[in-house]
C-alpha cells in the first residue's frame, strides 16, 4: 500500500507525465514500422535519455515499451505484416477481420485488450518485484557472481536454434565488457592506446549498433515490402455484448503473460501465440479462429502487452534482462549508474516508484495515443522505405554523437552494427551477447572479489548458501533446456520459436 | 558446401584465436590477485575457440546427413552461397555512414545530416527528384532543430561558422 501511495505522488510530476506520454506515442509510432521492433525503438531513444532525469528517462523508456507492444498490431490488422514479433499471432484474425470491413473493431479490440493487459501487467510488476528483491537484500560479492551466473543462464532459453550460437553470442559480449579498466587492479585492457576505450564500452553504443544500425544494414542488403494501407478505418472500441465475450481470452492472455513475463527468455511472442491456442482451444467459438474472431485479437494482444509489465520483474528484482527490450532498458538505467537488482529499492527508490507511476500513465496514455496516432502511423507505414531508413541512419547517427560529441563512439556503433548484421546473416541471436556485455563486470569482479576474500578457495561459492542456490538454479535451468534440445532432437520434430 | 554454422564457426575461431593472443599479452605486475587481469579473458578466448570448433563439427555432421543431391546429380548449392551480394549492399551503406563521418567536422553537422539522408534514400532505391532533396533539406532541418536549437547538442558548425550555425 505504502508502495502505491508512493508511486502515486508522481502522477503529479509532470516530467514523469511527459515522459510516458511521449513514451508511448514514440513507442506507438516504432511498433507500427514493420521491421522495427519494440528494442530498436527503444534503442533509438538510448541517446536522448543521457542528459534526462534518471526517472523520467527510464519512464520514457518503458513506456515505449508498452506502446510499440500495440503499435506492432496496427500493420498486423491493416496491411498483414506484424509490426513487431508478437504481434504475429494477431495476424492471423485481425487482418480477416480487415478483409470483413471491421478494420476499426479489431484496432479497437487490440487497443482495449493492450490496455487490460497493461494494467493487469503493472499491478503484477508491483506485486511481485519488491517481495522478491527483498529476499537478494542479503547479498555476498560470492552472490553477486552466482546472480551473473543465474543471469547469464538464461542464455539457454534465448540461443534459438543453436544453444552453441548462444554461448559464442554470450561470449563476444563479455569480451567486449572486458574492454577498459580492470575492476580489480584498474590495469587498461585491450584499450590499444585508445584513451575513449579507457572507461570501457559503453552498453548503449553496443547495443544500438546490434539493434539499430543492423537492421537497416539489414534492410539495404534486400528489398522490403512495398504494402500499403488502401482503407482509412477509425478504431471502434468493442460494445458491453462484445467486451464480456472476450474476458475469457484476456483473462488467458493476462496468466500466460504474467508466467511468460516473469520466466526470462520467454518474451511476447511466445506468450501471443500460447495465448492465442489456449484462447481457441477454451473459446465457445473455436470454429472461427482464423476466420476474424475477436477473441483470437484479444488474447495474443492481451498477453504481449502483460508481457510489458511482468517482463520487468526479473530486471528490477534481479537485475536480469529476459527480453531485447528489458536489456536496452538496463542500459537506460546503467546510462545513469543505476544498477537494477537487490539493491535497486533500497537505492534507487525514487525511480521503481516513477517507474510504476509513469507505467500507469503510459497505459492510459495508450488508449488516447493509440486513437489520436492512428493517421500518422497508417501515415508512417506508408512512406517509401528508403526516406524512412534514411531519416533512422540520420537519427541514429546524430543521436550516438550527441552523447559525447565524439565521432570515435558513432564508429564504434557502425562496427557494433557490422557485428549485428554478421550475427543476423549467420543466425546468431543478440541477447545473450547484450547479456554478457552487461552482466560481465559483475561476474568478473565478484569473482575476483570472492576469491581475494577466500584466499582462492574456490568452495567459498559452495559454503554462501545464497550463492549456492543462485548456482543450482542457473545449472538446473542450462541443464533443463539442454535435456529439452535433446529431447526434442532425438524423441520430437524440433520446433523453436526464437525472439529477435 | 558453407553454411552458416561452418562460416560462423570459422568466424567464431578467428575471433577467439586473435583475442587469445592480445589476451597473453596483458601486463601482470606483483599487485595482482591470483587471476590477473588476464584470467578470466584466456578463459574467454579458449572458450570461444572450442565453441567455434563445435559449431564446424555441428555443421560436418549435419552437411553430411542432410547432404541433398538434385535430380540431375547436381549438388544443391550452401545455404551460404549468393551472400555475398548482400554484404556488399549493406557495406554500401555503412560507407555512406563513414562518409558522413569524414565530412562532420569541415562541412558541419546541418549540411553533412542533409547529405547523408539524401545520398541515403538514393542508394536505397528512391529516385533524384525534387522530392529527394527537399526531404534530404526538411529532414536536416528538423533533425538541426531538435538536436541543436531543442536539446543544446553542440554538433560541428564547419563551413557554416561563418553564418552562426
Amino acid at each position: 500500500m505504502e508502495t502505491i501511495l508512493h508511486a502515486a505522488s508522481f502522477l503529479l510530476d509532470w516530467h514523469i507525465l511527459l515522459a510516458a506520454l511521449a513514451g508511448v506515442t514514440w513507442g506507438i509510432m516504432g511498433g507500427a514500422l514493420p521491421g522495427i521492433s519494440p528494442s530498436i525503438t527503444m534503442a533509438l531513444l538510448l541517446p536522448f535519455t543521457y542528459t534526462m532525469d534518471p526517472t523520467a528517462a527510464i519512464v520514457l523508456l518503458a513506456s515505449t515499451y508498452v506502446g510499440a507492444e500495440y503499435g506492432g498490431s496496427v500493420p498486423a490488422i491493416l496491411i498483414r505484416t506484424p509490426g513487431t514479433n508478437a504481434a504475429a499471432a494477431t495476424v492471423i484474425d485481425g487482418y480477416e477481420m480487415n478483409k470483413q470491413g471491421k478494420a476499426g473493431l479489431a484496432l479497437g479490440i487490440s487497443l482495449y485488450s493492450g490496455f487490460i493487459g497493461s494494467m493487469f501487467g503493472l499491478i503484477m510488476l508491483i506485486a511481485l518485484s519488491g517481495p522478491l528483491a527483498l529476499v537478494a537484500l542479503n547479498f555476498t560479492p560470492m552472490a553477486y557472481f552466482a546472480l551473473g551466473i543465474l543471469g547469464l543462464s538464461v542464455i539457454a532459453t534465448l540461443s534459438g536454434e543453436n544453444l552453441v550460437k548462444g554461448f559464442i553470442a554470450a561470449i563476444l559480449g563479455l569480451m567486449i565488457a572486458t574492454v577498459g579498466s580492470d575492476p580489480v587492479t584498474g590495469g587498461t585492457r585491450f584499450t590499444f592506446g585508445s584513451s575513449e576505450l579507457l572507461g570501457g564500452i559503453e552498453p548503449v553504443m553496443i547495443m544500438v549498433g546490434l539493434f539499430a544500425m543492423s537492421e537497416l544494414l539489414m534492410q539495404a542488403s534486400k528489398r522490403g515490402s512495398d504494402e500499403r494501407v488502401r482503407s482509412r478505418p477509425r478504431i471502434q472500441f468493442p460494445d458491453f455484448k462484445l467486451a464480456k465475450r472476450l474476458i475469457p481470452s484476456q483473462m488467458i492472455g493476462n496468466g500466460i503473460g504474467t508466467f511468460e513475463g516473469v520466466m526470462p527468455g520467454a518474451g511476447g511472442t511466445i506468450a501471443s501465440f500460447m495465448s492465442y491456442n489456449e484462447a481457441r482451444r477454451w473459446s465457445r467459438h473455436p470454429e472461427e479462429f482464423g476466420k476474424g474472431s475477436p477473441e483470437g485479437i484479444a488474447a495474443p494482444e492481451t498477453a504481449n502487452n502483460t508481457v510489458a509489465g511482468t517482463a520487468l520483474v526479473p530486471l528490477l528484482s534481479f537485475g536480469i534482462p529476459g527480453s531485447n527490450s528489458t536489456a536496452i532498458l538496463l542500459g537506460g538505467f546503467l546510462i545513469h549508474g543505476i544498477v537494477p537488482g537487490p539493491m535497486l529499492f533500497q537505492r534507487s527508490g525514487e525511480v521503481v516508484h516513477g517507474l510504476y507511476a509513469g507505467l500507469f500513465t503510459a497505459t492510459i496514455g495508450m488508449v488516447i495515443m493509440g486513437i489520436l496516432m492512428l493517421p500518422v502511423c497508417i501515415w508512417l507505414v506508408n512512406r517509401p522505405r528508403p526516406y524512412l531508413n534514411a531519416f533512422i541512419l540520420a537519427l541514429i547517427l546524430s543521436g550516438i554523437y550527441s552523447i559525447h560529441n565524439e565521432t570515435f563512439d558513432v564508429g564504434l556503433m557502425m562496427a557494433a552494427g557490422v557485428l549485428g548484421f554478421f550475427m543476423r546473416m549467420l543466425r546468431f541471436p543478440f541477447l545473450p551477447t547484450v547479456l554478457g556485455l552487461v552482466l560481465g563486470y559483475l561476474v568478473e569482479s565478484n569473482f575476483r572479489r570472492s576469491l581475494v576474500l577466500s584466499g582462492d578457495d574456490y568452495m567459498i561459492f559452495v559454503d554462501d548458501r545464497i550463492s549456492l542456490s543462485l548456482l543450482v538454479l542457473a545449472f538446473l535451468f542450462i541443464g533443463g533446456s539442454i535435456a529439452k534440445r535433446l529431447y526434442d532432437t532425438f524423441v520430437r520434430k524440433p520446433e523453436t520459436i526464437t525472439e529477435s | 558446401m558453407f553454411t552458416r554454422d561452418f562460416v560462423g564457426g570459422v568466424a567464431t575461431i578467428a575471433i577467439g584465436a586473435v583475442y587469445l593472443y592480445f589476451s597473453y599479452q596483458l601486463r601482470t605486475s606483483a599487485l595482482d590477485d591470483s587471476m590477473g587481469p588476464g584470467g578470466l579473458p584466456r578463459i574467454y578466448g579458449w572458450l570461444l575457440v572450442a565453441l567455434g570448433s563445435i559449431l564446424i563439427m555441428q555443421a560436418a555432421l549435419a552437411s553430411r546427413t542432410t547432404a541433398v543431391v538434385t535430380a540431375s546429380g547436381e549438388e544443391a548449392k550452401g545455404e551460404w552461397e549468393g551472400q555475398g551480394r548482400k554484404v556488399v549492399y549493406a557495406f554500401g551503406l555503412l560507407a555512406i555512414g563513414i562518409a558522413y563521418l569524414f565530412i562532420l567536422e569541415t562541412f558541419g553537422y546541418l549540411i553533412s545530416i542533409a547529405l547523408l539522408i539524401t545520398t541515403t534514400a538514393l542508394y536505397l532505391g528512391a529516385g533524384f527528384s525534387g522530392r529527394l532533396i527537399a526531404i534530404g533539406i526538411g529532414g536536416a532541418v528538423f533533425l538541426y532543430a531538435m538536436f541543436v536549437a531543442i536539446l543544446g547538442v553542440r554538433m560541428p558548425a564547419g563551413i557554416l561558422a561563418v553564418l552562426g550555425l
